[in-house]
């Protein structure tokens, strides 16, 4: 569904995406993964042609985005954070003039769009009277107007309250199981992008340092929580003997490729630790995301510094 | 399609409150000018003109006469203002706002959106100048009597015009018809301002700069000479109608350059809006 090749983007001479490739199948929820400033808009940007790659292809449906926008964009919906809309309209003539830059909608499209999303009943009222979670509603209502097989979401919870957000998560199951959607959808929200999609890529930094499935990234280290009475003896002694690849500083390490924590429990009596609590913790999204951003964020510092050198 | 994408452009500019609170602010003006003339001794130069020349006064002191008055002042504060604020918003507005995003994420290309955008800001831009012409007329009716055109000729000398009653009320729509250029070319500079990655404020305020810095130029004696040089020489042609003959080949020039400039503003607009990146 979407096929991006090496593209790279620098904003005044600082690179905001280098080299991304990137597919997205049809019919998956594939996340897009980072903190503030990564790439993720930037990218998206890109994808929706709005900002102008300095090198590389984008492809929606097979489609060029650049050479043949109109076909490529044809079957695309969007919602971007904080959605805005024209509040001194209805959201009823916002969702006709939004649809218009589209294609002619007959009004019995947009009472289905409307009633579909919940909006019943408020769509002749102004957007300013508006609340946050109803301006989701009609931002999601604008988007299935072209009828999309492609959603792109960018940051849809932020600004919603838990109740907001919660529906917003069901929405999109929603949409991806009734209406078969291929949804891309770009959060710094771990929880959010563990519930919802099937594969993910990391961004950091303008690079992608991660694409796979959620089980692919849940599957790498296991880290356990470790009741002793000297945690930072215990963990001197368990790295001394290469038992563990790191630890937090209060209760978590991380275990070594090839090591049980029947091992470490072993290795920690005999070695006179008392020993309380084991307990092995599944890996969770967060947790990969953490260890791989923290583990890319020493390369610049080392760069910069054999630079200086 | 493009008629539908057009009308609901329209729905944007014309759904605004300060769309109104803009006319109504020209409303007041118009009223308050005319006040003036009817409640102090602000036509006393105009009888004193027409007793000096042997005409009589109540013939040509008259509704057309005023609401041509009126007109002045307007044409040359307000109406490049308001232009000039509209003509700022139009792309801007949307990009602070953060709609343009929404709209770009749908197919339709940048040039089209632009055009629509342009056109409904030319459309705004006569509608305006026309219905400004309709009110002071109407406005000046409730307290002077219709009769004659007596005119000023604005920047032609001292000299005045006089026209019968039809004359006059053709003479003075059509100068508003040709008013319409000037509008449509202060919102199209501001247009062009606006297609760049800035606030909306400082799209409207670089058109009026450009505007004052042109006006001041011109009105330098040393540059009597290349009067002809200025955009505002040419957007003053509205005055050139109440010239009697009216100087048709002058004013044929005048409107064929401002049609240049408007075309090669929208040139300008629509290249830096296209390679520009349009971000949140």
């Amino acid at each position: 569904m979407i096929r991006i090749d090496g593209i790279h983007k620098a904003f005044a001479g600082r690179p905001a995406v280098r080299h991304l490739d990137l597919e997205v199948q049809r019919g998956e929820i594939f996340g897009l993964l980072g903190h503030n400033g990564a790439g993720k808009s930037t990218t998206i940007g890109m994808l929706l042609g709005q900002v102008w790659p300095d090198g590389g292809t984008l492809r929606i449906g097979g489609h060029d985005v650049f050479a043949d926008r109109a076909r490529a964009l044809s079957r695309v919906g969007a919602i971007f954070e904080a959605p805005v809309f024209y509040d001194y309209l209805s959201g009823w003539r916002n969702l006709q003039i939004l649809s218009a830059y589209t294609a002619p909608t007959a009004d019995a499209r947009i009472r289905e769009v409307v009633d579909w999303v919940g909006l019943t009943g408020r769509e002749q009222s102004l957007v300013r009277t508006y609340s946050h979670g109803m301006r989701a509603r009609l931002a999601l209502a604008q988007a299935l107007l072209p009828r999309p097989e492609l959603l792109i979401l960018d940051e849809p919870t932020n600004g919603l309250d838990p109740e907001g957000i919660h529906e917003m998560r069901h929405t999109i199951l929603r949409l991806h199981r009734e209406l078969g959607l291929t949804i891309l959808l770009s959060s710094h929200l771990l929880v959010e992008v563990e519930q919802l999609c099937s594969r993910i890529a990391v961004m950091h930094r303008g690079e992608k340092v991660f694409d796979g499935t959620v089980s692919e990234a849940r599957s790498g280290t296991l880290w356990v929580r470790l009741g002793t009475d000297d945690f930072a003896a215990a963990t001197a002694t368990l790295t001394a003997a290469g038992l563990i690849a790191g630890h937090d500083r209060e209760s978590r390490v991380e275990l070594a490729p090839n090591t049980t924590p029947a091992e470490l429990a072993r290795h920690l009596v005999q070695h006179g630790h008392a020993l309380h609590e084991l307990t092995p913790e599944r890996q969770t999204l967060e947790g990969f995301y953490l260890s791989l951003v923290r583990s890319r964020a020493t390369a610049p510092a080392v760069a910069a510094a054999s630079s200086e050198s | 399609m493009f008629l539908n994408q057009f009308k609901h452009e329209l729905w944007k500019l014309f759904g605004k409150k300060r769309t109104y609170i803009g006319f109504g602010a020209f409303l007041l003006a118009q009223n308050v000018i005319i006040l003036m003339f009817r409640f102090s001794n602000a036509t006393g130069g105009m009888r004193r003109a027409l007793e000096g020349g042997g005409y009589p006064v109540t013939e040509f002191l008259t509704s057309i006469t005023i609401a041509t008055q009126v007109v002045i002042p307007i044409a040359y504060l307000l109406l490049p203002l308001y232009g000039a604020l509209i003509g700022g918003d139009l792309v801007a507005k949307e990009a602070e706002d953060g709609t343009l995003r929404m709209i770009l994420s749908r197919p339709i290309s940048r040039l089209r959106l632009l055009t629509l955008k342009w056109l409904a800001g030319a459309l705004f831009s006569i509608v305006l100048s026309l219905s400004l012409g309709l009110f002071g007329w109407a406005f000046a009716s409730l307290w002077f009597p219709q009769g004659g055109l007596f005119a000023t000729q604005l920047g032609e000398g001292p000299g005045f015009t006089l026209f019968t009653p039809g004359d006059g009320l053709r003479h003075y729509l059509l100068a508003h018809v040709v008013l319409c250029s000037k509008a449509i070319t202060v919102m199209g500079m501001a247009f062009v301002f606006s297609c760049f990655n800035m606030k909306p404020a400082a799209a409207t305020v670089l058109a009026l700069s450009f505007l004052f810095a042109n006006f001041v130029l011109m009105n330098i004696p040393w540059f009597q000479e290349y009067r002809t040089w200025f955009i505002t020489h040419h957007l003053n042609a509205w005055q050139w109608v109440f010239l009697q003959p009216i100087p048709w080949s002058r004013m044929t020039e005048s409107l064929s350059l401002l049609l240049g400039f408007n075309v090669t503003f929208f040139v300008i607009g629509a290249t830096a809006f296209q390679v520009r990146d349009i971000k949140s």
